[in-house]
């Protein structure tokens, strides 16, 4: 088990490098960081020492090869925009965007389980179809379209909600959370519901459709036969069963509510990392984009171990064939 | 809507507020689409980051709301007898922020700083050779020519306390790495940084030592940056922010249709303008013409010109909010040529003859090369110009992108026509005589945004001339000329000057200054 971590850890360091090189060599078509760093009346002559100074009349490999060195070393930089150390800018935001994926993921998990077994449990009530129904809309909706309504709605017409931050925040060892207050949620549930909606949907078919294939198997129609309680029958052994592809599916997702989350934190001017890269996009801050892409890929290869982990926890087969 | 609605509804409403923190009364909350990217007012020339440190740091002289100069930390100044420069006389018992005194020794360094390599200021010190320090309270600029306009070109320029920023390793700007000025602040302004907390959330109380009368009644600040212009008018329509700036056109009618917000109008001093490659010997993107460059014609030039009807793109696009302009700053802007205020009309037929007189009776196509997220309506306005060209014969090919990529393709000279928008720093017409007229001369900085090298023999003899003439009548004379030769040679199609639109609650008052700038000073909360 030690060894598989360990082996999944090592394929993640090549995973960032590959990422962080395609990053690199698409930064050269974002822009210039000079023209952006610098005020109308700065001189061509200042300016091209400044782009002398910072590396970027070098060749691309060269400049490559200098940002990995550095990373290596734990040396993430200096933000062009900011002045700042990148790898604090990053951490400081790290928490906005977690808090707001994980709520994300419960909103979807909670409303997305139940709906999903009652819809495959009444395939043909009135209810189910207008599940099916409310949905698919949530789903083919642009998410920003979703949040600007949601603001327009709960933050503007009814003033329930805040429109935009993250309202009050807590310090928990150098954790900064909106968990811990009134505030904070009220600032959460919004965004949240934004980033889950596609999520939710996606959950909620899923589980259908598993549990519907599950309802159809053997072993459920003889424990039917044998007089199993309906209840014990359905939450038990039906919904365990479909449980499997769904965290696949699901923990896979998750990376990419994480990466996707900056058009919802645009909206709702939440700030995590994704708003943070937008910013240094414009501001053709590549430190910090490159930073912020290896990072993103370091989540995705982590979600990935965890969902292989969770495999193992639930699936007492697997369990059997590590041992062998 | 049901009863049982309503009743959910007004359950459900006042439960939440009740939560909602009640705001006190004097605490201002702001918006604004960019974050000033550092605290340091010597380390980056960009207007969110002059414009918010002006509440905090003040200079030698500073603008009033009508953008004249006036005294600040100096409280007079007048030109060296014996030779070019200035004196100024500073003002006694200025502390900053810190207790420390303010003296001519902090003005010294301050110059240092500011004009050293890592500044990105430096560029307002470059006609001075020398600061000395005459006496506790007095300062001289020592200029290599005379310079009449050194006084205003330098109330962006904001002084320092030298002793806090040497203990504090920050004696100088700071450029590849973060240093103590670039979160924390020690200004003589009318206000203190309470908290920062970048791109999120930056808090200002008053300084309450401050020299001068105070007429705000904020007692806290808070500015936050909202990238999203929907969700930074949503935020001021649902009362959590007080004002914003700026807000676009298309939502001027949603906050006036509502009680309790206001909108308000100005016009900044950005002029709008179209610009040749003047020194291209052929087109780069025509399909048809591809062996000459006919806007080295002055008739085509011309006949551009009069293809605009800037009378439709005022009201079909800007809501009848733009000031048409006929040279390269507005009427208001010291300089401004009043001999010259005709502009090219709007006249199809002229256009016509004028492109048969230069030999392209059929017309041509050519590239137009347009930003789309740095002016207002950029885009938008260059389709309506496409297409406006396009009726006389000028077949424009646009092409459009965000700025960030738009500079490094004018510098390449990869255009043959483009959009440029321009305010004038020192609000000055000799700004834009240096920057888009003279020829380029990289060597002299001059000419830095001259992207099409507009060049005239005159125009780049006049312009010393212009920045060391002390004689106003004999000045604008010449600004006068500069212009006439302008126009006359279509150096560039001015077009309009653009709309300046800001947003705040009814109970709100502040001054909108044609700068942009944002001063919490002006601020009243009734």
């Amino acid at each position: 088990m030690v060894y598989f971590i360990l082996k999944r850890l090592v394929q993640s360091v090549f995973v960032m490098l590959a990422v962080a090189f395609l990053a690199f060599s698409l930064f050269r078509f974002v822009g210039d960081p000079i023209t952006q760093m610098t005020g109308v009346e700065t001189s061509v002559a200042d300016q091209e020492r400044l782009r002398e100074e910072l590396g970027l009349n070098d060749a691309f490999l060269l400049q490559f090869g200098r940002f990995t060195a550095d990373i290596l070393q734990g040396d993430f930089g200096y933000s062009y925009r900011t002045r700042q150390p990148v790898a604090q800018m990053i951490a400081d935001r790290i928490p906005a965007t977690l808090e707001l994926g994980l709520v994300a993921l419960l909103i979807s998990l909670i409303v997305g389980i139940p709906a999903g077994v009652y819809t495959a449990l009444k395939p043909r009530g009135f209810a189910t179809q207008a599940i099916l129904m409310t949905t698919l809309v949530g789903v083919s909706i642009p998410t920003f379209v979703i949040g600007i309504m949601l603001i327009f709605i709960f933050g503007v017409q009814l003033g329930w909600l805040p429109t935009f931050g993250r309202g009050g925040t807590v310090q928990i060892g150098g954790w900064e959370s909106s968990l811990f207050t009134i505030e904070g949620w009220r600032a959460l549930l919004l965004p949240a519901l934004t980033l889950g909606v596609y999520q939710l949907t996606l959950t909620m078919r899923l589980v259908r459709a598993e549990m519907m294939e599950v309802m159809r198997t053997d072993y459920i129609r003889f424990a039917m036969a044998r007089g199993v309680p309906m209840k014990k029958l359905h939450y038990k052994h039906a919904l365990a069963n479909t449980m499997v592809p769904v965290i696949t599916i699901i923990g896979l997702q998750f990376g990419g509510v994480i990466a996707f989350s900056i058009v919802t934190e645009s909206v709702f001017q939440w700030p995590g990392m994704g708003l943070l890269f937008l910013e240094s996009i414009r501001f053709v801050d590549i430190p910090v984009m490159g930073v912020y892409l290896v990072v993103i890929a370091f989540f995705f290869v982590l979600v990935n171990l965890l969902v292989d982990l969770l495999y193992v926890a639930i699936d007492p087969r697997l369990r059997v064939r590590d041992v062998q | 809507m049901t009863l049982s609605n309503l009743a959910i509804r007004t359950l459900l409403g006042s439960a939440l507020s009740v939560c909602a923190v009640a705001a006190s009364a004097d605490e201002f909350r702001w918006a604004s689409t960019t974050d000033p990217q550092t605290m340091d007012p010597h380390a980056v020339n960009s207007a969110p980051v002059l414009s918010f440190l002006n509440n905090i740091y003040e200079g030698l002289v500073r603008r009033g709301q009508d953008m004249s100069i006036e005294p600040s930390l100096a409280t007079s100044w007048e030109p060296l007898a014996d030779e070019d420069g200035w004196r100024f006389n500073l003002r006694e018992g200025v502390t900053f922020q810190d207790g420390a005194a303010f003296t001519a020794e902090d003005v010294l360094f301050s110059y240092q700083r500011a004009s050293d390599e890592t500044a990105d200021v430096r560029s307002w010190f470059a006609p001075v050779t020398e600061v000395r320090v005459v006496g506790d309270y007095t300062v001289d600029f020592i200029t290599k020519a005379p310079n009449p306009l050194f006084p205003d070109s330098i109330a962006n320029f904001m002084i320092l306390d030298k002793d806090w920023a040497e203990s504090n390793d920050a004696a100088l700007a700071a450029r590849d790495a973060e240093n103590f000025a670039t979160m924390n602040v020690n200004g003589t302004g009318p206000f203190t940084l309470a908290s920062r907390d970048p791109g999120v959330r930056t808090t200002l109380v008053p300084n309450t030592a401050w020299w001068d009368d105070v007429q705000h009644n904020v007692t806290e600040a808070v500015f936050t940056p909202i990238g999203n212009s929907a969700t930074g008018l949503a935020a001021l329509l649902s009362g959590e922010i007080d004002f914003i700036q700026p807000i676009p056109l298309q939502d001027v009618a949603q906050v006036e249709g509502r009680d309790g917000f206001k909108v308000l109008e100005g016009e900044e001093t950005r002029v709008i303008m179209f610009g040749f490659g003047h020194e291209h010997d052929t087109l780069l993107y025509s399909s048809d013409v591809t062996d000459a460059n006919p806007f080295t014609d002055p008739r085509v030039r011309l006949a551009a010109a009069h293809a605009i009807d800037i009378a439709s793109i005022d009201r079909v696009l800007f809501r009848g909010k733009i000031e048409a302009a006929s040279q390269l700053v507005p009427a208001d802007i010291s300089g401004f040529s009043e001999a010259n205020q005709g502009r090219a009309d709007f006249n199809q037929e002229r256009a016509r003859e004028l492109l048969a007189e230069a030999g392209y009776p059929d017309g041509f196509s050519f590239g137009l090369k347009c930003p789309n997220d740095r002016y207002i309506n950029d885009e938008a306005l260059c389709r309506a110009a496409a297409s406006m060209f396009a009726a006389v014969g000028l077949n424009a090919e646009l092409s459009t992108g965000p700025v960030r990529d738009y500079w490094p393709q004018l510098r390449e000279d990869d255009f043959d026509m483009y959009l440029l928008g321009w305010s004038p720093g020192t609000f000055d017409m000799e700004h834009p005589v240096r920057f888009l007229l003279h020829s380029q001369d990289n060597e002299k900085k001059l000419g830095s945004w001259n992207f099409g090298n507009y060049s005239n023999a005159r125009v780049d003899e006049l312009l010393p001339q212009i920045q060391q003439e002390i004689d106003p009548a004999a000045r604008q004379a010449m600004l006068d000329e500069v212009v006439a030769i302008t126009q006359e040679e279509v150096a560039y199609i001015p077009l309009y000057t653009q709309p300046l639109i800001w947003a705040a609650k009814d109970n709100v008052d502040l001054t909108q200054r044609a700068d942009n700038f944002f001063m919490l000073r002006w601020v009243t909360v009734n």
